[in-house]
């Protein structure tokens, strides 16, 4: 399969500048340094390459997104590789920094920006050394800065390492973070194009995005534009994970079936066991089941199986494991994780841990999934950010696919913690409902 | 992931000069959130925590000059809070008041300011803790490979070391090395739980941890990219 | 700089057309319409939305998600639904997750009755729970200071204390801790959220988690009604609803006045109500018998003020902040018609010619506090408005933050503004003058200082907020700035001057003056009298023989005690209206007739920007308290003089038939917002010179500027305060006067703690101003002291205690000292050059 931004990673001393140079490295800046702001974004915009972060939006619109004018314009890329499953992004960092700092500075050409940030996650300790040393390189080499490989382009970037909050690789609470504050994600409009760092125009973009930009510059958007699926263009990098034989980065091109990378790039599920199901895109994306495994793997295959391409990272889990477990794993990493701000993801995410706890104490109905499922709904679409989204989209699609083993493990949970037959309490559960409604608590 | 109070702490009324009349303590649940500072009162003695004037707050030279480094960094010193609190922290080990009030000096900003961002991220710690910092990842990935027996394994091995601290992390980005662990942002995996023994020796011994597992020595698993 | 002038909408909530501002938040638009939305996070005050509550949300037409109102501007043709289906269901979803973990103890809770989360969830809840676990419990009450308790079950947070603190009073104490549903609001390390408008809080709390210590479980609100009034602790004269319980005030509130207050009040304001009902209030007349004062009759103590009229011509009488306008101009009838003497003042910065002081009170110069927020520079001028006039500190934080205002501050001592401003300058104590002349001359013309471009060249509006201390030297200066900066032909710039008492201007218009009448009109010779130093002078002389102190005590408000103490010790006969005991006082009064809190006090003052504003009674008059304008005219009949008034009412239809520029003003023209004099047509009768009435023309500056005009003036007697003594080597915008021989130059400030007031309130003992000398780190040093230590500061054998408080701040060679305490008060020297030692 065709290998872009994976092409001989493991080469050694790729983090450096020398080899990177001599594979190349560069060239495509020089070449959009020759072009004009608006011919460089024209290639991003015939590329047609999408958001490799989670929502998959177009970059060459986002960046056209920014105002034209003389402001402070700020592009900030988003190393916050925070969504379980997910470790491509590090692995390109670790191993080609280069290829995300030029790529930066063609971004940045074609925005009209001037200032540039590195928000990498303060857990990614070696990565960010790597690529701090880059940043140095390519200052020393001319490559950022002032004036720009003698054009009128300058550019500065700066690396910055957070501190350990999934929250913060959603774009607005990065940018409270790195304005220095809690990493509260914003309302929104205004949309960081408009109004983001420091209530300047941002743009905010992906390590693969933007690490894909001098291959866009290189071989032009046209021709990037063949690679994969019409509306998913080029190869992406997948982080398989989970009960599968060879976890790993994948390079793939968009668009083959999902099947072949589980089973042929990741080896399938360990000997003697099953796939139970899988997550296409993050934690945050909702389940698929084995029956699922022949959607091919794009940004709209995949909405159209309701669900997301997000991350690119599958997670596989097999039959050894209780839905219940991934269940829970998932709803309290989410309720960990919840910056707190807005009422139904707070609240919502801990209420959902609480029923999944009691669920496995044997204290729980039938009923309870009815109330889960609805509290999931409530969630979805009523919070500030998409947080309280990616807990109650795969809550809500594990209770719709595996009811019949939840409702079992509640069985057996009961019997297990002598909480009485099921039927009786059922009996009382229905007579109640149909009482009418109840006193407030 | 929080440091946890006792269940009989927390049945105890807080410290307050506040109430005067002394009742009988109430019992109280002792399920739910115990973040130490739910309960607690502010002590009415203290002063109230205005910007520290950085005249009449010693702060180390080297602390000084990394914070103001790291302001000259940004069009808004305020976006130097965290690595002025990552220097503060592996200056003093922990997230201190004291440690806050340096940063807050330097700052020119209140403590509280940085009280609020310490406590909201979690590599940031506002409590006393040993240098060593153990994350293992317990999510999702790694759990499905074994990280929960990993974690005891590893709490094991560190209780008698308060020099080491164990804590159970979110997913760290390493799933392909599940189930792993950060040792001093080093990362290792895939582990056994027998490595716990190893970690812990490895640090006392002030040599680089598990070598053979450490990430930055793994070729990419794509046969083709290599 | 422009306000905004919104342009005024159509659109169209649940069916029906609603007009509104465009831009304006939905949510409040929709009131507009009479469509209630429902919120907790929104406060239109706290500035941008942070949507965090999400009670809001509503259906837009054309927008697939639910939208928050309170962050949806509205525009033209918009479609909004807040009744659907959807629109339901998300707000049941609200008000349950919301009471996931709210306690239902609403029946001990504070706020029960008048609480946001009680309403909404009756109004737009589901009606039901699903929520069987057990809900969170936490130690409460807990202390937040000692003002303010802290539930933290009841806690929703919604963001609004938090953001006040930090986005409207900036002092960045109250933060979020945590996070998700471990969240809490917290201090830093247990710190007490101590700060000056830390009150607030309580009344922007939408549940009970916020609740006053003193008014906990007072009141339940059916036990409760609230009375408007105004506070008169302080010039800034904040609007204030009393909730009252048996003719008692249990709390304050504000009653939001965007001209004067913005909805904010000071602790002091919020909380020193409760010197209103404490043992230490006077409630009965009091006449001193065998040495001690003592309760007396009424009558009685009639008797023995009518006294004054065996010392006619030579009576002295000063007047506290409190005076409302009718009660100084019915005593300045009292003195110059029924006793003639015409020796009356209320100023305690010292005196200013007459003729200087209508030029710089000359209508078309007077900003406003409006114009603080929208002007483009703010030059804050000799004052220290967080202690002078705090919620104008406020004021000049919003315009700095939401209007790009840019600040300028020039002042002695360091400022709480000094943070928000472009360019702080720091002068020597006293230097105000001096500067202000250089200054002068610098904005004229080109180049000059940073300071003299930031306000020439800075746009057009600029508000020079001066406070009166600057003194009598500096304001020939200031005219001449103004009259360059052309301040008189722009609508939103001007002067706006922070007055040293609470009604202060209202006196001065009142001709509670010993220069000038009602209006400043000029007074024929021989009724020309003494201001305050010049009266403290001939009562220690025996010149003056009786002194009649209304609501004040010179001793502890005015400048140089010892010398005050020798007046009252040698005056013949001491009237006084007073509410406490303090010192001058409880040991020179002959008389003391039982003083009305604001509370009580019906008539009207004056706000520093000219505002008129109404004083209404909230309660009856505890015990035997009469009104003061009615114990002024009982007291004038019996000595002979009939005042002709019978009520205060009737004292204000008086005062503006004397007052030309008040001419026409009616009390139910002032009922509820008050009305602005210098916005009236006649303004126009404001008796400005000519000279200062035509439009500047900067080579011929509307006042001669230095020196002469100060000197003869401001009279003979050795000015007093700090400010003309320091002027003679002022070192303009100087930064560092080194302490020469070991000598400190001595700077004063009020704060705004110092006052009776809030020394009797129980809540407020713990802030209680004490004194602080305030040195520089170098000097601090130099002595070998650091904070907390105790140091005595001298002069001429006077010496106070003080605490020592190091700020880099303070220019070396400079102590700062407070005055207007109770004890070890700065008014006890009368040399600026002082010594600090050690005890």
């Amino acid at each position: 399969m065709r290998k872009i931004l994976f092409d001989r990673i493991d080469e050694p001393g790729l983090n450096t500048l020398a080899v990177y140079e001599r594979r190349g490295g560069y060239g495509a800046l020089r070449k959009a340094l020759r072009m004009t702001r608006e011919e460089v974004l024209d290639e991003l915009l015939t590329s047609g390459i999408r958001g490799r972060g989670g929502a998959g939006f177009q970059m060459g619109k986002k960046v056209s997104f920014l105002p034209k004018g003389d402001m402070d314009k700020f592009l900030v890329c988003n190393a916050d590789e925070s969504e379980p499953g997910t470790f491509k992004d590090r692995e390109l960092m670790q191993k080609s920094p280069h290829m995300l700092v030029e790529g930066i500075v063609i971004a940045a050409y074609a925005g009209g920006i001037d200032h540039s940030f590195i928000y990498i996650r303060g857990e990614y300790d070696y990565q960010a050394d790597i690529l701090d040393a880059a940043i140095e390189e390519a200052r020393a080499a001319g490559y950022l800065g002032e004036r720009i490989l003698d054009s009128d382009f300058s550019l500065s970037l700066v690396l910055h390492r957070g501190a350990g909050a999934y929250i913060c690789g959603e774009e607005t609470g990065l940018l409270d973070s790195l304005e220095g504050k809690r990493g509260n994600p914003r309302l929104k409009p205004p949309f960081p194009a408009v109004e983001g760092l420091y209530d300047s125009p941002t743009l905010i973009n992906n390590v693969e995005t933007l690490s894909t930009v001098p291959h866009i510059i290189t071989m032009g958007g046209a021709e990037y534009a063949k690679i994969g699926t019409e509306t998913s263009t080029g190869t992406k990098l997948v982080s398989v994970s989970g009960d599968v034989k060879r976890p790993g980065n994948y390079e793939i091109e968009l668009g083959i079936p999902s099947r072949q990378i589980i089973y042929e790039l990741a080896g399938g599920p360990l000997d003697g066991r099953e796939i139970k199901l899988w997550f296409p895109g993050g934690s945050s994306a909702p389940v698929l089941t084995a029956d699922d495994l022949d959607i091919p793997y794009d940004f709209d295959s995949l909405a159209k199986a309701g669900t997301m391409l997000g991350s690119g990272a599958i997670i596989v889990v097999d039959d050894s494991h209780p839905v219940l477990e991934v269940a829970m794993k998932l709803a309290k990493f989410y309720a960990h994780e919840s910056c707190g701000k807005c009422v139904p993801c707070r609240e919502g995410t801990n209420w959902t841990v609480k029923m999944l706890e009691r669920i496995d104490s044997g204290e729980a109905t039938p009923m309870d999934l009815d109330i889960m499922a609805s509290v999931q709904e409530q969630i979805i679409g009523n919070c500030l950010c998409v947080l309280g989204d990616a807990m109650a989209m795969p809550i809500g699609s594990m209770i719709e696919k595996y009811r019949p083993e939840l409702e079992a493990h509640i069985e057996a949970a009961r019997e297990r913690a002598g909480s009485g037959a099921l039927e009786d309490v059922v009996a009382i559960g229905v007579a109640d409902a149909s009482a009418g409604p109840m006193p407030v608590h | 992931m929080s440091p946890r109070r006792s269940r009989e702490a927390a049945l105890e009324p807080a410290p307050s000069d506040w109430d005067t009349p002394a009742l009988p303590p109430v019992p109280r649940f002792g399920h739910g959130s115990r973040v130490p500072g739910w309960d607690d009162a502010v002590d009415l003695t203290k002063e109230p925590a205005v910007v520290p004037d950085l005249a009449t707050t010693p702060v180390p030279e080297g602390l000084r000059q990394e914070i103001e480094d790291a302001m000259a960094r940004y069009p808004d010193r305020r976006s130097a809070s965290i690595p002025a609190l990552h220097a503060a922290q592996e200056e003093h080990g922990w997230c201190s008041p004291q440690a806050i009030d340096q940063v807050a000096a330097v700052m020119g900003v209140t403590p509280a300011y940085l009280t609020s961002v310490a406590t909201f991220y979690d590599m940031l710690v506002t409590h006393p803790k040993g240098r060593n910092d153990v994350f293992v990842c317990t999510n999702i990935s790694c759990s499905l490979r074994g990280a929960d027996e990993l974690y005891e394994a590893m709490l094991d091995a560190a209780a008698e070391n308060p020099d080491v601290d164990v804590r159970s992390f979110e997913c760290l980005g390493a799933c392909d090395i599940a189930p792993m662990a950060s040792v001093n942002g080093e990362y290792v995996g895939p582990l056994e739980p027998a490595d716990a023994e190893r970690i812990v020796a490895d640090l006392r011994a002030g040599r680089p941890v598990l070598e053979e597992k450490q990430l930055r020595r793994r070729p990419s698993a794509d046969p083709e990219a290599r | 700089m422009p306000r905004p002038e919104p342009k005024i909408i159509q659109l169209t909530i649940d069916g029906r057309e609603v007009q509104a501002p465009q831009g304006e938040m939905l949510v409040e638009a929709a009131r507009l319409g009479d469509i209630e939305i429902p919120y907790f996070c929104f406060e239109r005050k706290l500035g941008n939305p942070v949507g965090a509550c999400r009670m809001c949300l509503v259906e837009i037409e054309g927008i697939p998600k639910l939208q928050t109102s309170c962050s949806t501007p509205v525009k033209d043709g918009m479609v909004v639904h807040t009744q659907t289906q959807r629109v339901r269901g998300a707000q049941h979803a609200i008000v349950e997750f919301l009471l996931v973990n709210h306690p239902l103890d609403c029946p001990v809770c504070d706020k029960g009755g008048e609480c946001p989360l009680q309403d909404i969830t009756f109004g737009w809840g589901g009606g039901r729970s699903r929520f069987i676990e057990p809900k969170r419990h936490f130690v409460k009450p807990l202390a937040l200071s000692p003002l303010v308790a802290i539930d933290r079950e009841r806690c929703i947070l919604c963001y609004r204390c938090v953001r006040f603190s930090q986005e409207i009073a900036e002092d960045y104490q109250l933060i979020f801790a945590e996070r998700g549903a471990h969240t809490f609001v917290a201090t830093h390390y247990g710190h007490p959220y101590v700060a000056p408008f830390s009150g607030n809080i309580i009344e922007l709390c939408p549940v009970g988690a916020l609740t006053s210590q003193p008014y906990r479980f007072r009141a339940r609100p059916w036990d409760i009604e609230d009375a408007g009034g105004v506070c008169t602790l302080c010039p800034a004269q904040c609007n204030v609803s009393f909730t009252v319980r048996d003719e008692k005030v249990m709390r304050v509130l504000a009653r939001e006045h965007p001209e004067v207050d913005d909805g904010w009040l000071c602790d002091k304001g919020r909380f020193a109500y409760q010197a209103i009902h404490v043992d230490e209030r006077i409630t009965a007349p009091m006449v001193r018998e065998g040495g001690t004062l003592r309760e007396a009759s009424w009558e009685r103590a009639f008797e023995v003020a009518a006294g004054l009229a065996d010392h006619r011509g030579r009576v002295g009488a000063l007047a506290g902040g409190g005076t409302s306008n009718e009660e100084g101009f019915l005593l300045t009838r009292l003195l110059r018609e029924g006793l003639s003497s015409p020796d009356l003042d209320a100023r305690v910065a010292g005196p200013v010619a007459p003729a200087l002081a209508r030029a710089v009170g000359a209508p078309a110069l007077q900003a406003t506090v409006t114009d603080l927020e929208f002007a483009h520079t703010v030059l804050v001028l000799g004052c220290e408005p967080q202690d002078d006039a705090p919620i104008l500190d406020l004021r000049i934080r919003k315009g700095v933050r939401r209007h790009g205002v840019k600040l300028a501050v020039v002042t002695a001592r360091p400022s709480a503004l000094d943070p928000n401003a472009t360019l702080a300058i720091r002068l020597a104590p006293g230097g105000e003058a001096a500067f202000l002349a250089e200054l002068a001359g610098e904005v004229q013309g080109e180049g000059g200082s940073e300071l003299a471009r930031l306000l020439r060249d800075g746009g057009e509006d600029v508000v020079i907020l001066w406070g009166e201390r600057i003194g009598a030297d500096a304001l020939p200066h200031l005219l001449s700035i103004a009259d360059r900066l052309g301040l008189r032909t722009r609508e939103g710039a001007g002067l706006l001057e922070i007055p040293s008492t609470a009604n202060g201007r209202g006196l001065r218009e009142a001709g509670f003056l010993p220069d000038a009448g009602p209006g400043y009109a000029e007074l024929p010779g021989e009724l020309e009298g003494r201001c305050a130093a010049e009266m403290a002078a001939a009562a220690a002389d025996r010149e003056l023989t009786a002194l009649y102190l209304f609501e004040t005590d010179p001793v502890r408000e005015h400048p140089d005690r010892t010398l005050w103490q020798r007046a009252l010790d040698h005056a013949g006969l001491v009237v006084a209206h007073a509410s406490v005991l303090t010192e001058g006082i409880r040991e020179h009064a002959d008389v003391v007739f039982p003083a009305e809190s604001h509370a009580e006090k019906e008539g009207t003052v004056v706000h520093p920007d000219g505002r008129l504003q109404r004083l209404r009674v909230a309660i009856a008059h505890p015990h035997e308290v009469r009104a003061g304008w009615s114990v002024i005219a009982e007291l004038a009949r019996r000595m002979g003089h009939d005042l002709g008034v019978t009520s205060s009412a009737g004292a204000f239809e008086q005062l503006v038939d004397v007052v030309p520029f008040y001419a026409g003003l009616t009390l139910d023209e002032l009922a509820g917002r008050g009305a602005r004099w210098p916005a009236r047509a006649q303004a126009a009768a404001f008796p400005v010179e000519a000279a200062a009435a035509a439009p500047a023309s900067p080579s011929a500056p509307a006042f001669p500027p230095p020196g002469p005009v100060a000197e003869s003036d401001v009279t003979a007697i050795p000015p007093p305060g700090p400010v003309a003594d320091a002027e003679r080597d002022a070192v303009p915008a100087a930064p560092a006067v080194p302490a020469r021989n070991g000598t400190f130059r001595l700077g004063v400030h009020r704060p705004i703690w110092a006052s009776p007031d809030v020394e009797v309130s129980p809540a407020l003992k713990f802030c209680i101003a004490r004194q602080h000398a305030e040195l520089s780190p170098d000097d601090a040093r130099r002595l070998g002291v650091t904070g907390g230590d105790t140091v005595e500061v001298a002069s001429n054998g006077t010496a106070v205690q003080a605490t020592v408080a190091v700020h880099s701040g303070v220019p070396a060679g400079t102590v700062f000292l407070a005055d207007g305490l109770a004890e070890n008060s700065a008014n006890a020297f009368t040399d600026f050059e002082v010594e600090v030692r050690k005890p």
